[in-house]
């Protein structure tokens, strides 16, 4: 697997708050990564660091091989619309559609028409007046159509409605088996992309605390659900990641069992279920704060 | 089927990235071209009735004494605040598209440069024409001036067109180092700018009137002439184009 993002002890400071600090991964080819954190945790930053448009503090980053700071070749390889991008004053959907495609080569103009039939968004409507939702859609249509070899969404999903959400999903998900390219999707709504990603980068508090293949990540944990007795029985002194107990029954999340574990649950009577990789990450971002407050 | 994408690279040249920086300032021309000659029609139409006003009220014998207030026009200088302000907005507002689109900051200067420049030649050359016809037609039949204001000279139409070139050129380029200075420092930025500018200004004040130059600058100034004053306003321009690059270079689009 090539890498098309490589960053290491990657710090940004402002002032004495470090919105990035000290990270290193690498982001693999024609994969779709999240970025998942909480609001402030540090996402936008750290896209705005890979694109160039912010400057690192300390570390290093490579994008295609090379830094992505005043880099035409690494830049016109990059599709960034942030979720708080704006616009000229007097700009309407139609001329966003109109100017994108003289910086992306891979534009596919019928595509883009298409999406916007999908989303329903108006195209001669000033972008100031434009709902969240609606502004969402510009972000996610120039996303899709620019086919740009590194795709960034920036919280995609905000105020877009139920069908709306559905359509980017599907739509994603075609054009990335037809055009596959390398993707990077932030939210803090995780539940909804669950299914899309292929591995996960959690940021919080400016740090990765996750970076998982997704599937992995969700093997990782387990929620046991039987009699108190059963589950203490069961649990003994692995690792409980978080317990919830009403009467005499007892759900409890355990992390790393094995197919083995699995069985001899089951014999003891106990119900297994996936954790979800919205619960996995709420479970792990709250233990790194009680960590911290601990420490 | 799978198309695979062809990340390696389609190297885009230079020329073409800026291109598409002019392009992109001029994706919606209602502000860039439609709406200033609206303004500017608009003006004109105003004046041409107010001179109409004038002739009718002073008569033949008053209006020779009027034509010569009306050299003092101030009609046609809002062309010059006007795209002073399209370059402000433009590298605050379309520079964060421009970088959302993969454009780097360096396309995005020349290309606004060269964007600026065409729009300066484009206006230059309507306004010259404009002030042609002024002259032809006696002051569009009424004795009036607007493109032939005393602020543009009395060198003829070639004056005239080196002084509309000159300030749109200042107007667009220093619009253009104060939106550089507003995106990299935000408002403070531009209220310090403008504070260190009223000092030095008063600095300067002080120290021709301290050394007893008011006179020596007068002398200046007359042996240059207008448009030699006009020439001289190309260093601020270019001061502008050079030291805005360098302030946007490091810059963050705001969000």
């Amino acid at each position: 697997m090539s890498s098309v993002i490589e960053v290491q002890s990657l710090t940004k400071r402002y002032g004495d708050l470090a919105a990035v600090d000290d990270v290193t991964f690498s982001v693999g080819e024609n994969k779709i990564y999240g970025l998942l954190g909480r609001n402030g945790a540090g996402k936008t930053t750290l896209m705005s660091l890979l694109t160039g448009q912010e400057f690192a503090t300390d570390g290093r980053i490579s994008v295609f091989g090379e830094s992505p700071v005043e880099n035409a070749d690494v830049l016109q390889r990059i599709s960034f619309i942030k979720e708080s991008q704006r616009y000229p004053e007097d700009f309407q959907a139609r001329h966003v559609f109109r100017s994108a495609p003289w910086f992306f080569a891979n534009w596919d103009p019928d595509y883009a028409e298409r999406l916007v039939d999908d989303f329903r968004l108006p195209l001669r409507t000033r972008i100031k007046k434009l709902s969240r939702g609606q502004l969402s859609a510009i972000g996610v249509i120039v996303g899709l159509a620019a086919r740009a070899p590194l795709t960034f969404f920036d919280e995609p999903y905000l105020g877009l409605d139920a069908v709306a959400r559905q359509t980017f999903y599907d739509r994603l998900l075609e054009d990335y088996a037809e055009h596959p390219r390398t993707v990077i999707l932030s939210t803090h709504l995780i539940d909804e992309v669950a299914n899309l990603l292929e591995h996960v980068l959690v940021i919080d508090r400016g740090r990765i605390i996750i970076d998982q293949d997704a599937d992995a990540l969700r093997g990782t944990a387990t929620a046991v659900v039987g009699t108190s007795k059963a589950v203490d029985a069961f649990v003994g002194s692995r690792e409980v990641l978080q317990r919830d107990g009403i009467g005499g029954l007892a759900s409890v999340t355990v992390a790393g069992l094995t197919d083995q574990d699995k069985a001899a649950a089951v014999a003891a009577g106990l119900e297994l279920s996936p954790v979800s990789l919205q619960q996995l990450i709420i479970r792990r971002t709250s233990m790194t704060e009680k960590e911290e407050v601990g420490a | 089927m799978t198309a695979v994408l062809d990340t390696t690279a389609r190297p885009t040249g230079a020329a073409h990235r800026i291109w598409s920086v002019v392009r992109l300032n001029t994706a919606n021309p209602w502000t860039t071209i439609t709406l200033p000659w609206m303004i500017l029609g608009f003006i004109f139409v105003i004046n041409w009735l107010i001179w109409w006003i004038i002739n009718t009220a002073a008569g033949p014998e008053g209006m020779v004494e009027a034509v010569d207030g009306l050299q003092w026009s101030g009609a046609s200088m809002f062309i010059f605040v006007y795209m002073m302000v399209v370059a402000i907005q433009s590298v605050n507002l379309t520079f964060a598209l421009a970088l959302g689109y993969g454009a780097t900051r360096r396309d995005f200067w020349l290309g606004s440069a060269l964007t600026f420049a065409l729009l300066a030649v484009m206006y230059t050359v309507g306004l010259t024409i404009l002030s042609v016809i002024e002259e032809a037609t006696g002051g569009w039949g009424l004795g009036g001036r607007m493109f032939t204001a005393i602020y543009f000279g009395d060198s003829g139409w070639t004056g005239r067109a080196f002084a509309y070139l000159t300030l749109l050129a200042l107007g667009f380029f220093f619009g253009a180092a104060i939106g550089a200075v507003y995106v990299r420092w935000k408002s403070l930025g531009v209220t310090v700018f403008f504070a260190v500018l009223s000092l030095l200004i008063v600095a300067l004040v002080a120290y021709l009137t301290f050394t007893q130059s008011w006179p020596a600058v007068g002398e200046a100034l007359v042996s240059l002439g207008l448009l030699g004053v006009y020439a001289w306003s190309y260093v601020i321009t270019v001061l502008c184009a050079v030291v805005g690059f360098f302030i946007l270079r490091r810059a963050t689009p705001r969000s």
